[in-house]
Parts: structure tokens; C-alpha cells; sequence
């Protein structure tokens, strides 16, 4: 039987241990790996989910023919965003002459164009 | 270490974006699912610039025109609870007038719908956060007030699936009648009405003579209310124009860092290059590709944290600006279709322009003497 050759060099034989710094290419590439990797986690549990949605979706359809439903129940802290399809643009200035529009969801939702 | 700062503020900065673009993006692709469906017109009368109750009698008006299969009333409005500081959407109709209303049932997570007027008196279905935040411990009956402060009584005969959340969650129904009573709604009025016709080729046809024959409703058409939701999550709202400000005013720093000049370790690494042998040419290669890294790593790392935001917490960081002062909050499970129209609008607000901003810096960097940079 033949004695394999040390494959240390020899700041890592005195050591026993591999001391040479990872070079930042393959810092780079670890890093890359488990980005993809976790990014393909993330796909895979994309599509079941997406696949659980078909079945919620069927729901959904039901509940808005049942129901004559216009708009999402997302905000419900003022009636132009909580009903934005039924509403007009000009709603949230309605409660009295000069009023201003104030409620914090009024900055994520557009008023309704049409 | 100075690449790995830029990297982690521009992913910061594209996390933003894409976490704002996933948002609407899956809202808007969720209401035009679902409001595929809603009623094909629905009439509101209007009267000095705002809705008012329509009368029953302008369905028997609309009797004349060929093509209207059916006209359902409706009763519907919002009940400010002054206990909870809450608001409920109360909305009465006969169900079993309504299309797939039979099929009602089968979306609940307990009980019943409630059945025809007489049967089903002061019965009611609920979402689930309203159950949650009356916290009725058991039982099965509440009470509301009537605008007189009567109360008046109602026994829930079923609860919305939590899967209908984001249609159903702070819905109470119930019976026109009920509807009617709970609002003190004069006998003859309705708050809309809903109109289905026989052939939804027709749809706008039929709305047009609608607003001929019924001057002061106003129309709303299936696609009316579409429109609505494709168009009122978007950038020109007021958050979407910080984020995006926020990742200009982030660009524009970072240009300004990139262009005011070399730093002297910089001059020392292109001096040292151009000792060595490179090329003015390699030099900005070299550079290029290194933004290339940087600005695709960043994006990489800024889309995977916003879709991980958006799918696993539910967008908890805007939550607090879409859903405001709401109290009853919907589980929204939000669920983004990442196509690539939109990975190429976050490519072209990100990574386009940081490529632009190091191009000049490159090419500067590159055309550094080599004797001057070394302090020859």
C-alpha cells in the first residue's frame, strides 16, 4: 500500500489545517450558489401556492357573483377606499367646503380615472 | 468592503421598489380575477355631486329595454361601530335573486346563508374580522344600532372562509329587509342597483340607453370597474412617487460619489494596472464588469428580500400605509406574478442607471497616468 503524498503546503501542515484565506471569487460564487438556491426554494413554494390559489380563486368568483361585490375589502378606514370603483375622484374632498384628504391610505391608492 | 456598502444600500434601495411594484402588482392581478365577475351594470342615483338612494321604481323603467335579464336591488352602506371604533359594510340583498347565489353556501366556512326575507329575519353572515372584534366568546347574537339608537338584534347563521378575506372580511349580510330597517331606509329606496343583461357583448349598448332613459344615474359597467382597479395602484400615487424619489435621490448620491473623483486607493490601483501592462480599454472593461456584478447582485438580493416581504410577512412594512387607520385588517395573501415586464421595469429604475452613473467614472479612472497616480 502506498502512502498518499501530504497535500497540505506548508504553512497549513505546520498548522494541520487549511490557514490559506477563501479567495473572494469563491466567496462570490457561495454566495451566488445560495442566492440560487434559495431563489429556486422560493419558486418551487410559488407554484404550490399558486396551485392552492386556483382553489381559493374559484371561491372568490363565487362570493363576487353571489354578492354583486364591486370592489376589494383591503382599507376600510374611509369609503372612497374601500369602495374605489363605485366612488368618484372628487369623494374624499366631499365632507365639507375645503376639506382635505387625510386619511394615510389616500397616499397608496390613485383616485379612480373615468 | 466600499463595493459591498453600494451593494447592500442598492439592494435596500431595489427591495423598495420591487417590494411597491409586487404589492400592487399582485392586487391589481387579484381584482381583475375576481371583479371579472362583478354585476355587469350597477346604477347609483346621484344628486348634488353625490349618491343618494335610488328608487325601486327606475328598474320597472328600465323594463322597456330589450336585452336586461334581470335588475336586483340592493341595500348596502357602512355601520361605525362607537365601541370598537370600527367600520362594518352592512350589505342587504335577497341572495337567491343574485347569479351563483344558491352556490353561497358552499364559500362559508360554518354555517349557512341566510334564506329567503321571511325565513331568514335578522339572520346574518359575517367575515371573519368582525367575529374576531366583536369577540362575541360563543354566542351568536349581536346588536346594532338604528339611526333612532334602537337596537336592533341579529343571530349570525355563518362566517366567510378565511380564503375570501379579502372580499368578505369586514362584509355583515344580510336580508334587504334587515338592511332596510338596520339603516331606516324609507319603503321604495335602494342604495343601488344591479343590472344583468342577456348578452355581455351588449353590456355598453344597454348602459348607454340606461343613462338616456335615467339621466341623473350614473352608470358603472363591468369594465368601468376593471379600469378602476388596473389603474388605482400605481406609481403616480403618493407612496409610490417616494419610493420612487427615495431611489432617485439614492441614484443621484451615489453618481455624485461616483463622479466628484478618484479616491487616491484608486489612483494607486490603476496606476499600479497600468504599470503592469493594461490597457486603458482593459481597465474599463474590468470596471464595467465589476458594476455589472455589484448592480446584478444587488438586484438579485433586493427582489428575493421583496418577495420574501411580500409573500411571507404579508408586506408588513406597508401594510401601515394601505390599510391606514383600518382597524378590521384583511390576511391579504398576496401572491406576486413575477413576469418579465416587471423584473425589466425594476432593471430599467435600478441597474440601468447605475450603469450609466460608472461609466464616466470608468472611463476617468482609466485615463489616469500612471506616473501621476504613483506620485512620479
Amino acid at each position: 500500500m502506498t502512502k498518499s503524498p501530504n497535500r497540505w503546503c506548508s504553512p497549513c501542515a505546520r498548522a494541520k489545517r487549511c490557514v490559506e484565506p477563501m479567495r473572494p471569487a469563491l466567496r462570490f460564487a457561495m454566495f451566488l450558489c445560495l442566492l440560487l438556491a434559495l431563489d429556486g426554494a422560493l419558486l418551487f413554494d410559488g407554484l404550490s401556492r399558486r396551485m392552492a390559489e386556483y382553489a381559493t380563486l374559484a371561491r372568490l368568483e363565487v362570493v363576487t357573483r353571489g354578492l354583486g361585490l364591486t370592489d376589494l375589502a383591503v382599507a376600510t378606514e374611509a369609503r372612497y377606499t374601500r369602495h374605489p370603483a363605485v366612488s368618484d375622484p372628487v369623494v374624499p374632498f366631499m365632507d365639507h367646503p375645503g376639506a382635505i384628504e387625510h386619511f394615510p391610505t389616500g397616499a397608496f391608492w390613485l383616485p379612480p380615472s373615468r | 468592503m466600499k463595493s459591498l456598502s453600494v451593494l447592500l444600500v442598492f439592494a435596500a434601495v431595489i427591495f423598495l421598489l420591487a417590494s411597491f411594484q409586487m404589492v400592487t402588482q399582485a392586487l391589481s392581478d387579484k381584482a381583475k380575477q375576481v371583479l371579472a365577475h362583478t354585476p355587469e351594470i350597477t346604477l347609483q342615483k346621484m344628486s348634488a355631486g353625490r349618491q343618494e338612494s335610488i328608487p325601486l321604481a327606475y328598474g320597472e323603467q328600465l323594463a322597456g329595454i330589450f336585452g336586461i335579464r334581470r335588475v336586483v336591488p340592493r341595500i348596502w352602506g357602512y355601520y361605525f361601530d362607537e365601541v370598537r371604533l370600527t367600520n362594518y359594510t352592512v350589505m342587504g340583498l335577497e341572495v337567491n335573486e343574485m347569479p351563483e347565489g344558491g352556490r353561497l353556501g358552499a364559500t362559508l366556512a360554518k354555517g349557512v346563508m341566510p334564506g329567503p326575507a321571511d325565513e331568514a329575519q335578522g339572520r346574518v353572515v359575517v367575515g371573519q374580522s368582525i367575529k374576531k372584534t366583536m369577540d362575541l366568546a360563543g354566542r351568536t347574537t349581536f346588536s346594532l344600532f338604528r339611526p333612532d339608537l334602537s337596537l336592533k338584534p341579529f343571530e349570525i347563521s355563518g362566517e366567510f372562509s378565511p380564503d375570501t378575506d379579502i372580499l368578505t372580511n369586514d362584509l355583515i349580510v344580510m336580508n334587504v329587509a334587515d338592511a332596510r330597517d338596520l339603516f331606516g331606509i324609507p319603503a321604495g329606496l335602494v342604495t343601488d342597483l344591479c343590472v344583468y343583461v342577456a348578452n355581455p357583448k351588449e353590456i355598453e349598448t344597454i348602459a348607454k340607453k340606461i343613462s338616456e332613459a335615467l339621466p341623473s344615474v350614473r352608470v358603472l359597467t363591468r369594465s368601468q370597474i376593471q379600469k378602476t382597479y388596473q389603474v388605482v395602484f400605481g406609481w403616480r400615487s403618493g407612496f409610490g412617487s417616494i419610493c420612487l424619489l427615495a431611489a432617485l435621490a439614492a441614484f443621484v448620491i451615489l453618481a455624485w460619489d461616483k463622479a466628484s473623483g478618484l479616491s487616491p486607493e484608486e489612483r494607486r490601483e490603476i496606476a499600479i494596472l497600468k504599470v503592469l501592462g493594461w490597457e486603458t480599454s482593459d481597465i474599463l472593461a474590468v470596471r464595467s464588469r465589476e458594476s455589472v456584478i455589484v448592480s446584478g447582485l444587488a438586484c438579485i438580493v433586493g427582489m428575493t428580500a421583496a418577495y420574501i416581504h411580500v409573500v411571507y410577512f404579508d408586506a408588513a412594512l406597508f401594510r401601515p400605509v394601505l390599510m391606514g387607520w383600518s382597524v378590521l385588517r384583511p390576511d391579504l395573501h398576496l401572491l406576486p406574478r413575477l413576469a418579465a415586464g416587471d423584473i425589466l421595469l425594476i432593471l430599467a429604475f435600478t441597474v440601468i442607471p447605475y450603469l450609466a452613473a460608472t461609466v464616466i467614472p470608468a472611463w476617468r479612472s482609466a485615463t489616469v497616468p500612471a506616473d501621476s497616480a504613483l506620485g512620479g
